[in-house]
């Protein structure tokens, strides 16, 4: 079973970085038109949406305990975490591209927009860095706990980095944090009424 | 011209839509490869050797009708073309001109192309405010001949230029994010400047839906958004009206919009340009007012083109 979840896992992941080959090999004009772009673009929305991914599971697993899938993905949160960053690579990748190189990137750094875009890339690298189990020893779980709650910062500045990126109103940010925002409102809701009846 | 005189054509297309309705009109329409049902007058056209884009590479019309900014269908690009071909009707057209005129009037843009004496074919850069480019070979007439056949009076400063409206055929439209219909204006200068046309047509067809068919404002200096599409009211006025993209984000879009390659936009360089359709790496440096500076630099003198983006 564990075996199965992770190869869903690692089936998802495969295809979806591999999913942009299918209209470029077609020669879609409207991809073609500006590949970097819309690379640009597609990597950062999958980075976005396996991050939110990550971070729905925990409190969908205290949420639903019965739904077994929640509770076996939970287990793999690294992988998929890690995807996650892998994805946000490949998207400052072709962020170079659009740009035009190092100069322009540097010259484009002091831009808010892209600010937020590079501290959340660099939490999230923090993160991935930080996921072995060598590196879990050697923190002390703990203090590792505690460092990996820097997911949730990284979650913010990312909804910011896409929110101002919108051109007429945050539609799609909306659409895609409105879920994980809920669950982690109920999983509050949960703890704090947990406390209430314990005391 | 008074508009009594146009009724007849108006009244004639409309049956012609009634037919199609009906479903005996069909033979005619069929014709028409997909897309490619705006305005049909005036073809072929000749080109203008004064706007021959002399040293250009027109960029493949495939990628110049597939990679559009129609926020009306789709605000993904590659959307728009399917979307704005699925039952959004370009013609019968009429466009309404009005406002201070001496003489304003509503004409079917078959009957405005025949009056202005036809059209012409133009290559013209185009440059997006997204740091793209293309080079799109456009057919149309000056602005400055409908200009003269309204006759604005002399408090008229701006023209504003208003879209259609009609959000059962455009899924965009039906969304509350931006105030539809689209609008944008010009002063009555760059109205009159040379370069400034009503475009009907792409690489000698009819403009495709998804181009902004029938009839389109084209002003090459300018980032994109200011040629506005699928016009359907032209109005002179003496206060400057507010366009679409200011009112939305007034710090990132201005009244004047001239492509300029010193004036970053807050999220990205305008310096340099991807071109449209050359992969991955294909970019030019920007030129101020878009290459035309010989042409419209005088419209702005001692005009800080910092604070008037
Ligand atoms: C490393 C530094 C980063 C840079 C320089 C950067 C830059 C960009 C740029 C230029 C865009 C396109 C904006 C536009 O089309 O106007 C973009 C979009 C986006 N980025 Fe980033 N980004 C960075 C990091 C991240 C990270 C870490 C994430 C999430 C994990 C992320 C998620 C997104 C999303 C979701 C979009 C919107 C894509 C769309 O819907 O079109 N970015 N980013």
């Amino acid at each position: 079973m564990r075996f199965l979840i992770k190869l869903l896992i690692w089936t998802v992941v495969l295809l979806a970085g591999l999913y942009p080959a299918y209209p470029l090999i077609r020669a879609e004009a409207s991809v073609l038109a500006d590949p970097a772009k819309y690379l640009l673009e597609y990597y950062g929305k999958t980075a976005t949406l396996l991050f939110i991914g990550v971070l729905s599971l925990s409190p969908f697993k205290i949420l639903f305990p019965k739904f077994e899938l929640a509770r076996d993905l939970n287990r793999h949160r690294r992988l998929i975490g890690v995807s996650s960053f892998f994805f946000a690579l490949i998207h400052l990748g072709f962020y170079l591209v659009y740009t035009g190189g190092f100069t322009a990137f540097f010259e484009d750094i002091e831009k808010p927009f892209v600010l937020l875009g590079l501290s959340a890339f660099f939490l999230l690298l923090i993160l991935a860095v930080t996921s072995t189990n060598r590196m879990v020893r050697m923190l002390g779980g703990k203090k590792w706990k505690w460092l990996h709650r820097l997911a949730y910062v990284a979650a913010i500045l990312i909804l910011f980095h896409q929110a101002l990126q919108e051109k007429a109103g945050a539609v799609q940010t909306v659409y895609f944090f409105a879920p994980l925002a809920v669950l982690q409102i109920m999983r509050m809701g949960r703890l704090f009424t947990a406390k209430h009846k314990s005391t | 011209m008074p508009a009594s005189t146009v009724t007849p054509e108006e009244a004639f297309y409309n049956r012609r839509r009634f037919l199609r309705k009906l479903g005996l009109g069909l033979a005619g329409s069929a014709l028409l490869p997909q897309g490619l049902a705006g305005a049909t007058a005036g073809f072929p056209a000749k080109l203008n050797p004064k706007f021959d884009g002399a040293g250009l590479k027109s960029t493949d019309f495939d990628y110049v009708t597939s990679y559009n900014n129609f926020y009306e269908f789709s605000t993904d690009k590659g959307e728009v073309k399917k979307l704005a071909n699925e039952g959004w009707e370009t013609e019968p057209w009429s466009i309404q001109i009005g406002g201070l005129v001496e003489n304003p009037f509503k004409i079917d843009v078959n009957g405005l192309i025949k009056k202005v004496g036809g059209v012409e074919e133009r290559i013209y850069r185009f440059r997006c405010v997204e740091a793209w480019s293309m080079v799109v070979p456009w057919d149309g007439f000056p602005l400055k001949k409908l200009i003269e056949l309204a006759q604005p009076d002399k408090n008229a400063r701006y023209i504003k230029f208003t879209t259609f409206l009609d959000p059962k055929s455009a899924p965009g439209q039906r969304g509350r994010n931006i105030d539809w219909p689209y609008v944008e204006s010009l002063t009555i200068e760059e109205a009159n400047n040379d370069l400034a046309i009503l475009a009907t047509g792409v690489y000698g067809k009819p403009l495709p839906n998804q181009n902004g068919a029938p009839i389109r404002l084209v002003v090459p200096w300018k980032y994109g958004f200011k040629s506005i599409k699928s016009i359907v009211k032209i109005e002179f006025t003496r206060n400057r009206p507010r366009n679409t993209w200011q009112l939305l984000a007034p710090q990132e879009y201005g009244f004047y919009a001239n492509v300029n390659p010193e004036v970053d936009h807050p999220r990205w360089s305008q310096a340099s340009e991807r071109i449209i359709g050359g992969g991955f790496f294909a970019r030019q440096p920007t030129l101020p007012f878009n290459g035309y500076e010989k042409e419209v630099a005088h419209l702005y003198k001692g005009l800080n083109l910092r604070l008037h983006y």
